[in-house]
């Protein structure tokens, strides 16, 4: 099964979702993002990791780890539709174009192909969060994921940097593309748009990036410096282990001081802006582990906190927010210790800044556990299909805390 | 006979300045159109006729599309809908406008692009270097344009910027695979064009519709 197919698939159902009769069969938009992982499951594997730092050549395939988040991003966002109280049935669209986006720049060498696709994934998006709700936050998306869009297709032409590893291409290559990742990633200081779109529109909505797209960029820009980069890599590595501590800081205190319905977004943000920082910065093998382990539990709990704290399922949210909370053996304890240890390696700078984001996520996880809610009245077993849901996905993640490198391994080959 | 390089960098900086400034539901056609003739010359000099052609096709296909998204964006039913040209955001009280804050931006462009132009050689055959202003110059205003973008339109003309701009840097890179890359690079200007054409058109039809129900 080639990319172009899976990327057909994806566009092609969510389309043909976007048309569906409103409400009431509008929860079948998680077939758009099932039918995309399971295509991704049986797709033809490439040997070698694609990079997007090559010449024009064909969508080369997709590798093991390529392969493995994107089929765990596809159940993952088929979770989130799932478990959405109210579903407009037009968001797949946007999930359709954007998973298709994330396949095919996943499984793409080229920078022309991967920075035009994401574009293509960045412009969906914002277009409908404009369109849901005009004004300056979400033109801000369009603004800032858009110039980052842009950053990476002008750095296409100067690639690959064969021959030219020295001097000022390949740095303001590097620039070109720190830019690229931290307004996708939504890292400051390119991460205001994400910070206010978290408060503007409903959590659905946000989830085709968080979910599909966000993972897929990580992943990718973890690749880059091992790539010739040439002079360009101490740029690449530095400015991002920079901004990435500086983010996840930041986002740590606004996760705390925050409002609760921006919470789980805040974490999220500034779990990726460590991954970011650890990944881009610090390069020693736990970093890229715990990374994937942090991804891996924020795919499981996502379904779950990206919906509104409202009375249902609030035990199963309770130990989501538990999961994420860094306490031993939960998943994100053992993400956060390998990307701790691996900044270690670096500077004891490094380190305060991680321990100082780490330990407010937990407190704002602990705040988010412990906010009461009126107990939901007992219903037939017909209407509890989203509790069943909610405790597999609460199960799933003490899994990931148990065996992390398994789980990871199991997910992602490595 | 040589390349004149200050002609070259002339027809490019003006047609990146028109579309700095040009506003209104026809302006992601003027800004292809303009860009693509402005980029002709450098298109021709480094990627021959086809060089020429890719960019021609794409500014004339980008008018065909806006124009296209338009017709069909008026013929269909109505629903509630974006308006590409309405701000999304209340302009605050300022001393200078949007167009003269592009203005100045566009100013801002030319040290940046003359320093891209003469510090990074672009090309993998051999590297050309002092060439690169033109489209340096209006890939940095579209980003600009991007970043100061008030509406759909900005963003979709920012876009068309872009694309046409890197469109013609990979036929100045060279190579096999220029062609390709510049094709893949200039596709984005009629996308663009189309979805702005088309979001223009809806929205005409709820005007007309609005008019009528007055009337």
């Amino acid at each position: 099964m080639s990319p172009f197919v899976i990327a057909a698939v994806w566009v092609g159902l969510g389309f043909v979702a976007a048309a569906l009769p409103r409400q009431r069969y509008a929860r079948l938009v998680a077939i758009v993002p099932l039918a995309g992982a399971v295509l991704t499951l049986i797709a033809a594997r490439s040997m070698s990791p694609a990079v997007p730092l090559g010449g024009l050549s064909a969508i080369t395939g997709l590798d093991r780890a390529g392969q493995g988040l994107l089929v765990a991003t596809g159940i993952s966002m088929a979770f989130v539709v799932a478990l959405q109280p109210a579903i407009d049935a037009s968001i797949g669209r946007a999930i359709g174009v954007v998973g298709a986006a994330a396949t095919l720049a996943m499984a793409s060498g080229d920078p022309l192909v991967t920075a035009v696709v994401l574009t293509a994934a960045a412009g969906t998006l914002a277009l409908r969060w404009i369109a849901q709700a005009p004004g300056r936050v979400t033109l801000a998306a369009g603004r800032v994921a858009g110039s980052g869009t842009a950053a990476l297709i002008a750095a296409s032409p100067f690639l690959p940097l064969t021959g030219f590893t020295t001097g000022v291409r390949p740095v303001v290559v590097a620039a070109l593309l720190v830019a690229g990742v931290a307004s996708l990633l939504a890292v400051y200081p390119f991460g205001g748009w994400a910070a206010g779109l978290l408060g503007s529109v409903r959590p659905l909505e946000v989830a085709p990036w968080l979910v599909l797209l966000v993972p897929v960029v990580l992943l990718l820009a973890e690749r880059i410096p091992g790539s010739v980069l040439g002079d360009g890599v101490p740029l690449f590595e530095h400015v991002l282990l920079v901004i990435g501590l500086g983010s996840a800081a930041w986002g740590g205190y606004w996760a705390v001081r925050g409002s609760a319905r921006a919470r789980y977004g805040r974490i999220f943000m500034a779990d990726v802006a460590l991954c970011v920082a650890a990944v881009g910065g610090a390069r020693v093998s736990p970093a890229v582990s715990g990374a994937l382990i942090i991804l891996l539990t924020h795919l499981t709990v996502a379904p779950l906190l990206l919906r509104a704290g409202d009375a249902e399922l609030a035990w199963p949210r309770r130990v989501a927010w538990a999961l994420l909370s860094g306490i031993p053996p939960s998943p994100s304890f053992w993400g956060r210790f390998l990307i701790l240890e691996a900044l270690a390696a670096g500077n004891i700078g490094s380190t305060v800044a991680a321990v100082f984001a780490m330990t407010a996520i937990f407190i704002a996880t602990v705040i988010a556990a412990s906010t009461r809610t009126v107990a939901a009245p007992r219903r037939r077993w017909q209407t509890r299909v989203p509790e069943v849901a909610a405790w597999l996905l609460v199960a799933v993640g003490i899994a990931i805390g148990l065996a992390p490198q398994s789980a990871s391994g199991f997910v992602f080959g490595s | 006979m040589g390349v004149s390089a200050p002609l070259l960098a002339a027809a490019g900086v003006v047609a990146a300045a028109v579309a700095m400034m040009v506003d209104g539901r026809r302006a992601v056609a003027i800004t292809a159109l303009f860009l693509a003739v402005g980029m002709a010359p450098t298109a021709a000099t480094f990627g021959g006729a086809p060089g020429v052609a890719v960019l021609g096709v794409s500014g004339f296909g980008a008018v065909a599309f806006a124009w296209a998204g338009w017709a069909a964006g008026r013929r269909l039913p109505w629903v509630a809908g974006l308006d590409p040209s309405i701000p999304a955001l209340a302009p605050s009280g300022q001393l200078f406008g949007p167009r003269s804050i592009r203005a100045f931006g566009a100013a801002v462009a030319v040290p940046i692009a003359s320093w891209v132009s003469f510090n990074v050689p672009v090309g993998q055959v051999a590297a050309v270097q002092g060439l690169l202003f033109p489209t340096a110059y209006a890939w940095t205003c579209g980003v600009i344009r991007l970043l100061l973008a008030r509406n759909v339109e900005d963003l979709a003309v920012g876009v068309t910027m872009v694309s046409l701009s890197t469109g013609t840097a990979w036929l100045l890179r060279s190579g096999t695979d220029s062609l390709a890359g510049a094709v893949l690079a200039c596709a984005l200007a009629p996308i663009a064009a189309l979805i702005a054409g088309w979001l223009a058109g809806r929205s005409s039809r709820r005007r007309i519709a609005a008019i009528e129900a007055d009337a």
